[in-house]
């Protein structure tokens, strides 16, 4: 590599120039609107040091939120991994139509989030909704059949409505996004699999459980983490769906740190406040991202 | 065993189209017929008349415009000067390279809404707001994150005596940068165009904050109007979110390869 | 390479150059008014502006009742920002006059002797510090609406006091309907079923005291409004799953003939196809402590003009016609609301209007509503309390420990 002075300087200039006013700006000028408690209108703002972050730690809703991430996480990092997975290597071998089932499992990725928003809470309308009108027509053919069981019932499931289900319906929707990508991610990273590992395993008598336990999966590794923190860090993201379905709702029960931070700030004028939320998110996001930048390195060094 | 499991994966792959297919075979129906009979009974009739009023009354016609008019010049502004710092990265040494590579790649997985208020701001104060240049400015810079890390690592897989070859020869840099780097790139610029169109079309959050003027809106924002506007009309509103689809989709279709590349490039070249 | 700058910097200079181009000649007005009929009324009065004064072209931008609210702060600091905008009267426009971000209209009010033309209630509402901010579009009163046609089928009378109106939840829930239908995904109609057991449990004063912070949410007081919220519950009042749906959807209830009642404001006939509406009337939330001054929720709208308005003088001219007798009339005749102007002929009210008004007119006081009159931020906070309560009536006391602690808070920062 030439050592230059003004050569990558001329290259970086437009670009680190954009990068540094639209995005590393905002960041550090966020940092510092959480120790304020502007109003997001007024001219002035006084400093209020560690007040809003105080006052973050002791709210019932910032703790629902944190938990409600949590879960996302928790789901979203276990059901599309392994789905993903499995399905990677089902598709990875000569399957008919494999075209096909590919494209049915990672449509919905290039949906817009207000479109899968708006769609699933169709479906789970409680009384136009796909999930609801199915019960209904098993349960009216229950009844004719003699069955004692009241279809008008299955009309009354708000499922996102009761605060027991709303998270929970609004997470199920997420998977039916992200399978399609992890499989993806997958299926790159089998092509990169040793198959003369496989080859030498097999004729050693290993099962195919073993095989995939001590040969293919091993060699996943790099794959699997990148998936892991790209998960992590999205369902820290996650807003899209949270507002479109329920902005957080019944009393936040389905709250989630965005959009928690996205109504302090834009909808109750405590821009200080939702500052203070915003650094939280970014704080735990922190964490995912050095390992990515880690393992960057470690592959560069290698 | 291995039957099992394909009839599992075609399972699946019906279960993953459903709401997709149901939200298409009620967009076909009214109002009125599904509320009296559910989903599951047989249409009265069917007509494609909830698209052409979310097309017109709905305004979707006019909304997808703006969603071209932000996302085109965004996707170019985001490749073009990718292209540049990625080069940069790749070809020169110099004290910060590495520090600049890591806050590209910090930048792309930063939590967005920490940038929320201050870009609200900024653009404002640049007298931005409410613009589409706005939008398009923003989108540019927060994707350079991502595009420059594929983009770099794409370029550090090609071997340095190509560029050598070409300072021998006495070229600029900026020539060389045109004249083999852009070449060499072009196959990563279809992979990342592909899936940037997708990210940026779909911006909901980043439209909310920038714009106010309905004549402005992308259909992801024209979608929340529509539902303002045909309130408990299911059908028209499912039409509405199917048309803001139709763009999308027919990038993934025709450019599906590309998609697929660009995924797996930025996720497993780290 | 040259050819993908050169298109970028042209796509550029023309979004700049096309937004240079929209500024003269122009008025930008954002307007919350997103139901069809609200919506169809606006966009015609905006057509006659533009006829009356064809060399100002208004740019007309409507998004939902709930995003507004959201959006209006960033709209208000934008420069520029919308010249004109729908919004409420009262404490709601004082937040933002107190901001400096709403223009001081009083010449428009004394050129146009708007200061004979409206109510006293009407004017207070508009006026901040003793200068006119607002230019007030009509009000309509808050009742329980409910179905004629169910209510003679289970031969029912119009309830006056409490134990009335519960027996007659009872009785509909008897007959297979839902006695009171209410959507709470925006939760603000759950805040109208709190201003009205509040002011008929503990009268309008203490209502008003405990919404600027002067009494406490965990009171004696308090505690009684929501046990007879709670004895409403118990009666089997309410819909399933009222957060499921918004305050049209709820409604959609009552027009399939499926729900009774609806505790709403006048505008809930917007959604009523009128081939239904003569199934629709309504009753004066029903009397709780005789004893006590009767109040009443009656919201005024309007509209305002930005204090950094780019287009002065044409959002002058449109708030001049906005305020105008005229207008006033088409809110009146075309939506059923009720004018606030005294200069108008009111025999072009109909019957339901008139009976409208006298249900005002002989109430002791009259209050905005819940998230008009006690601060937005606590607003937020409150109906999330009521909604909850809604839905678990057993966690009462977190609930009001917590709002208290809440309205604390937000006090204090006031003082």
């Amino acid at each position: 590599m030439p050592h230059h002075r003004l050569a990558p300087l001329s290259f970086l200039l437009l670009p680190l120039g954009l990068y540094l006013v639209w995005v590393i700006y905002p960041t550090f000028a966020t940092m510092v609107l959480a120790f304020t408690n502007w109003d997001g209108i007024s001219p002035s703002y006084d400093w209020v040091g560690f007040t809003n972050f105080e006052r973050l730690f002791g709210d019932r809703v910032f703790w629902r939120s944190l938990a409600n991430n949590v879960r996302w996480v928790a789901v979203f990092v276990t059901i599309p991994l392994a789905l993903g997975l499995s399905l990677a290597l089902a598709l990875n071998r000569n399957v008919r139509f494999d075209r096909f089932l590919k494209i049915a499992y990672y449509l919905p990725m290039v949906l817009a989030f207000v479109v899968i928003g708006l769609v699933w809470a169709w479906i789970y309308h409680p009384r136009q909704g796909l999930i609801n009108s199915t019960l209904f027509s098993l349960l009216s053919v229950a009844q004719s059949l003699g069955f004692d069981v009241n279809p008008a019932a299955a009309r009354r499931i708000g499922w996102l409505g009761d605060p027991n289900l709303a998270m929970w319906s609004i997470i199920a929707a997420a998977p039916w996004q992200h399978v399609g990508y992890v499989m993806i991610l997958y299926l790159a990273g089998l092509k990169t699999v040793n198959t003369e590992l496989l080859d030498a395993g097999q004729v050693d008598g290993a099962s195919p459980w073993q095989l995939f336990r001590y040969v293919t999966f091993p060699q996943l590794a790099p794959v699997t983490t990148i998936v892991l923190v790209i998960t992590v860090i999205q369902s820290l993201r996650a807003f899209d769906l949270v507002y479109v379905m329920t902005r957080g709702g019944p009393f936040n029960s389905s709250n989630v740190l965005a959009n928690f931070m996205y109504i302090e700030a834009f909808m109750n004028y405590n821009m200080g406040y939702g500052a203070a939320i915003a650094v939280v998110l970014f704080l735990i996001s922190v964490g995912f991202i050095a390992i990515y930048l880690y393992r960057v390195v470690q592959q560069e060094e290698r | 065993m291995r039957r099992l499991v394909l009839i599992l994966v075609w399972a699946g792959a019906l279960l993953w189209l459903f709401p997709i297919a149901g939200a298409f075979v009620t967009s076909l129906r009214t109002q009125q017929d599904i509320s009296a009979n559910g989903f599951w009974s047989v249409p009265r009739e069917i007509s494609f008349d909830n698209y052409s009023q979310a097309w017109e009354r709905g305004r979707v016609n006019r909304y997808l415009v703006n969603s071209f008019i932000i996302t085109i010049p965004s996707i170019i502004g985001m490749l073009t000067l990718s292209s540049m710092s990625a080069y940069a990265l790749v070809r020169f040494r110099f004290r910060l390279n590495r520090f600049l590579y890591f806050m590209f790649v910090a930048g792309m997985l930063l939590p967005f809404q920490i940038l929320m208020l201050p870009v609200f701001q900024l653009s404002n104060r640049l007298g931005l707001y409410d613009t589409h240049l706005a939008l398009i400015l923003f989108h540019t810079a927060f994707q350079l994150g991502f595009c420059t890390f594929v983009l770099r690592n794409f370029l550090r897989t090609v071997p340095v005596s190509l560029f050598e070859s070409a300072v021998i020869d006495g070229a600029s840099e900026w020539t060389i940068y045109r004249r083999i780097g852009l070449p060499l790139i072009l196959p990563a610029f279809a992979a990342l165009a592909t899936l940037e169109f997708t990210w940026v079309f779909n911006d909901y959050l980043w439209a909310l904050v920038l714009l106010s003027s309905d004549r402005l809106k992308p259909v992801t924002a024209g979608l929340s109007t529509l539902m303002g506007q045909f309130v408990n009309d299911w059908p028209l509103i499912v039409s509405g979110s199917l048309l803001a689809a139709v763009p999308t989709l027919l990038v993934f279709f025709a450019l599906q390869r590309y998609f697929i590349e660009g995924l797996t490039m930025g996720a497993t070249k780290g | 390479m040259r050819r993908i700058v050169s298109i970028s910097l042209t796509t550029l200079l023309v979004a700049l150059l096309a937004w240079g181009a929209a500024q003269s000649g122009l008025l930008r007005y954002n307007s919350y008014m997103s139901d069809p009929a609200p919506r169809e009324l606006d966009e015609r009065i905006v057509e006659l502006f533009m006829e009356r004064y064809p060399d100002i072209r208004v740019e007309h931008s409507t998004v939902t009742h709930e995003d507004f609210k959201q959006a209006l702060r960033t709209y208000l600091v934008a420069s520029p920002p919308p010249d004109v905008l729908t919004w409420f009267a009262g404490e709601r426009m004082r937040f933002f006059t107190r901001a400096g971000l709403i223009a001081d209209i009083t010449d428009v009010w004394t050129d146009n002797d708007w200061t004979d033309a409206y109510s006293a209630g009407a004017q207070a509402m508009s006026r901040d510090d003793g200068a006119f901010y607002f230019i007030p579009q009509s009000y309509y009163w808050w009742a329980v609406y409910y179905r004629t046609d169910i209510y003679e089928e289970v031969g029912l009378p119009i309830p006056e006091t409490w134990d009335e109106f519960l027996a007659n939840c009872r009785a509909l829930d008897a007959a297979g309907y839902i006695p009171v239908t209410i959507g709470t995904r925006f939760r603000w109609p759950a805040g109208g079923w709190f201003d009205y057991l509040n002011m008929r449990v503990n009268g309008p004063d203490f209502h008003i005291r405990l919404l600027d912070g002067l009494e406490s949410y965990e009171s004696e007081e308090v505690r009684n409004t929501f046990a007879h919220w709670e004895q409403a519950i118990d009666a089997g009042c309410f819909i399933d799953n009222p957060s499921s749906y918004n305050w049209q959807e709820a409604a959609e209830f009552m027009v399939q003939r499926e729900a009774g009642m609806y505790l709403m404001g006048q505008f809930i006939m917007d959604v009523v196809p009128e081939e239904e509406q003569a199934h629709f009337d309504f009753f004066r939330f029903p009397i709780i402590d005789p004893d006590m001054p009767i109040g009443e929720d009656a919201p005024t709208d309007g509209w305002f003009i930005s204090a950094n308005a780019a287009n002065m003088e044409n959002a002058t001219l449109f708030a001049e016609f906005l305020g105008s007798r005229e207008v006033a009339e088409m809110w009146a005749r075309d939506l059923g609301r009720l004018v606030l102007r005294t200069d108008i002929d009111t025999s072009i009210y109909t019957d339901t209007q008139r009976k409208g008004a006298e249900l005002l007119q002989s109430a002791d006081y009259i209050a905005q509503f819940y998230d008009r009159d006690t601060p937005e931020e606590l607003a937020d906070r409150g109906m999330d309390a009521f909604v909850e309560f809604m839905a678990n009536p057993g966690a009462l006391d977190r609930i009001l420990a917590d709002l208290q602690r809440e309205a604390e808070r937000v006090f204090a920062a006031r003082e």
